[in-house]
């Protein structure tokens, strides 16, 4: 299907919910205009695109508009996943989601684990320790190497659940070697010692294998 | 209409995670076992055998017929999550159109039902058990409402968006129509004004139009979820008990 209608991405450098959606349009070979959001100060206009003034927002369809100045007539969809899966939707031949229904259901539910048990634990280890969060980060990441198949991407060909993993995963991975967090100095780099180990080398192959996708190396640098 | 595996649906009357698949499962017009779970004595083969989290729904795809108490075929597909299990019965029955098949209408069911999420979920179980005020939901229900077209359903025709917010919204209704829960009952009554209110009106003709459907018929009885409810009330009472996964300290005696 030819793109038909503009697409306008709102997003920020930092943002790993952005990545996602930078991952997905990337894999989609989509036709897009990118608008950086300063999130210190988030403009006034900005509420037209999303009133809770978050990001990621993608604005579709609609007559060409600047950035700053949406047409009423696009839709605008805000919240990652449902991004993910409108571009799944308006890209079909890209494949971004498999066809057959029960891959897709473990897509959805990779992308939930994700979202829950992973980012639990990434909130808890990196932003608000307190002792035993270690745990929990851990924990996020043997639920997810639970769903992986034994080879492959989190369905086994590529997916949007993987573009909403990497870059978790990435994100993970750096702010640990590189001791970053609210958890006790040295914890960082101890923390990747144990996921280095053999309980977790499923899932770090996993992660070794999505930064290998182009869409994903361009934004490594970012990160 | 395509060949289907086995659906069996692991289900209680009184959730309305469950409610939202029989929905959609009912439109459909899906063949399916339904094996039933008490969630007020929850039989340990369930977590043992079927779910290790111990919630329901789950949807076994595949395999053969199931009886309580046994375990679903290695073969067969379990899934969870009441919106991935929707998702799921989009994708297997096609021709029920569960979601259009325009991209940007599938966007807004899906804004939609992550904004019951989101919005309702939380504030609808702390009002019912934990004293938070009426007005946390009812604001909720007011985001939702202005989410709706002006008439007919969340994206014209019924969708899986429909599903997810109903589900909730009924029980809302059935409840302070019947005073059931743990607040207190002049706080039941005002919610209940509220609710009937002006303020409402396009969120009550919305909820006439689903119960209008065969669907809601079939995958709602309004008598078993206000027994269930009932004894789910004064266990909480008694025990500071509200699921599996969520117990309060016992209030001190006044």
């Amino acid at each position: 299907m030819v793109q038909t209608g503009q697409i306008t991405f709102y997003t920020h450098t930092r943002s790993v919910y952005c990545h996602r959606v930078h991952i997905a349009l990337e894999e989609a070979n989509a036709a897009y205009t990118l608008h950086s959001v300063n999130l210190k100060e988030r403009p006034a206009w900005y509420a037209k695109v999303n009133p809770a003034g978050k990001i990621p927002a993608i604005t579709y369809g609609g007559p060409k508009a600047p950035p700053e100045d949406p047409a009423p007539e696009a839709i605008k969809i805000n919240e990652s996943l449902i991004i993910l899966e409108f571009l799944a939707d308006l890209f079909p031949e890209a494949k971004l989601l498999p066809s057959d229904p029960v891959l897709r259901a473990q897509a959805r539910l990779f992308m939930n684990t994700v979202d829950q048990h992973l980012f639990e634990g990434f909130k808890r280890f990196l932003f608000n320790y307190t002792e035993g969060a270690e745990k929990a980060l851990l924990d996020g990441f043997e639920a997810l190497q639970m769903r992986l198949p034994p080879a492959g991407f989190a369905v086994g060909e590529w997916s949007i659940a993987d573009a909403a993993a990497a870059p978790f995963l990435v994100r993970i991975e750096l702010l640990l070697k590189h001791d970053l967090g609210t958890f006790p100095e040295g914890e960082g780099p101890k923390v990747l010692q144990v996921l280095q180990g053999p309980k977790f080398a499923r899932v770090m192959k996993y992660l070794e294998d999505c930064k290998t996708r182009s869409s994903v190396k361009a934004l490594v640098t970012l990160l | 209409m395509a060949e289907h595996k086995r659906i069996t649906l692991y289900a209680a009357v009184d959730s309305p995670f469950v409610h939202r698949v029989r929905l959609a499962l009912e439109e459909a017009k899906a063949t399916y076992d339904i094996i039933w779970i008490d969630l007020l004595n929850k039989p340990e083969w369930y977590q043992e055998k079927v779910n290790p989290t111990g919630k329901i729904p789950v949807l076994v795809y595949g395999g053969p017929k199931l009886h309580a108490d046994e375990e679903p075929s290695p073969e067969a597909e379990r899934l969870t999550e009441s919106l991935v299990i929707l998702e799921f019965l989009v994708d297997i029955f096609p021709e029920a159109r569960l979601l259009p098949t325009d991209p940007v209408s599938r966007a807004r069911a899906r804004l939609f039902y992550e904004t019951v999420e989101t919005v309702t979920l939380q504030p609808f179980f702390r009002f019912i058990f934990l004293d938070a005020p009426a007005e946390t939901v009812l604001s909720a229900l007011e985001t939702l409402q202005a989410m709706l077209p002006p008439s007919g359903f969340v994206v014209g025709d019924w969708s899986i968006a429909d599903a997810a917010f109903v589900a909730i919204l009924i029980r809302l209704e059935v409840y302070l129509k019947n005073g059931l829960g743990a607040y207190r009952p002049e706080v039941g009554k005002e919610a209940l004004e509220a609710f009937e209110s002006p303020r409402f009106a396009r969120l009550r003709t919305y909820l006439e139009d689903n119960k209008a459907r065969p669907s809601m018929a079939k995958a709602f009885e309004e008598d078993a979820v206000k027994t269930k409810m009932q004894q789910r009330v004064e266990r909480f009472r008694k025990t500071g008990i509200v699921n599996g996964f969520f117990r309060l300290p016992l209030p001190s005696t006044e």
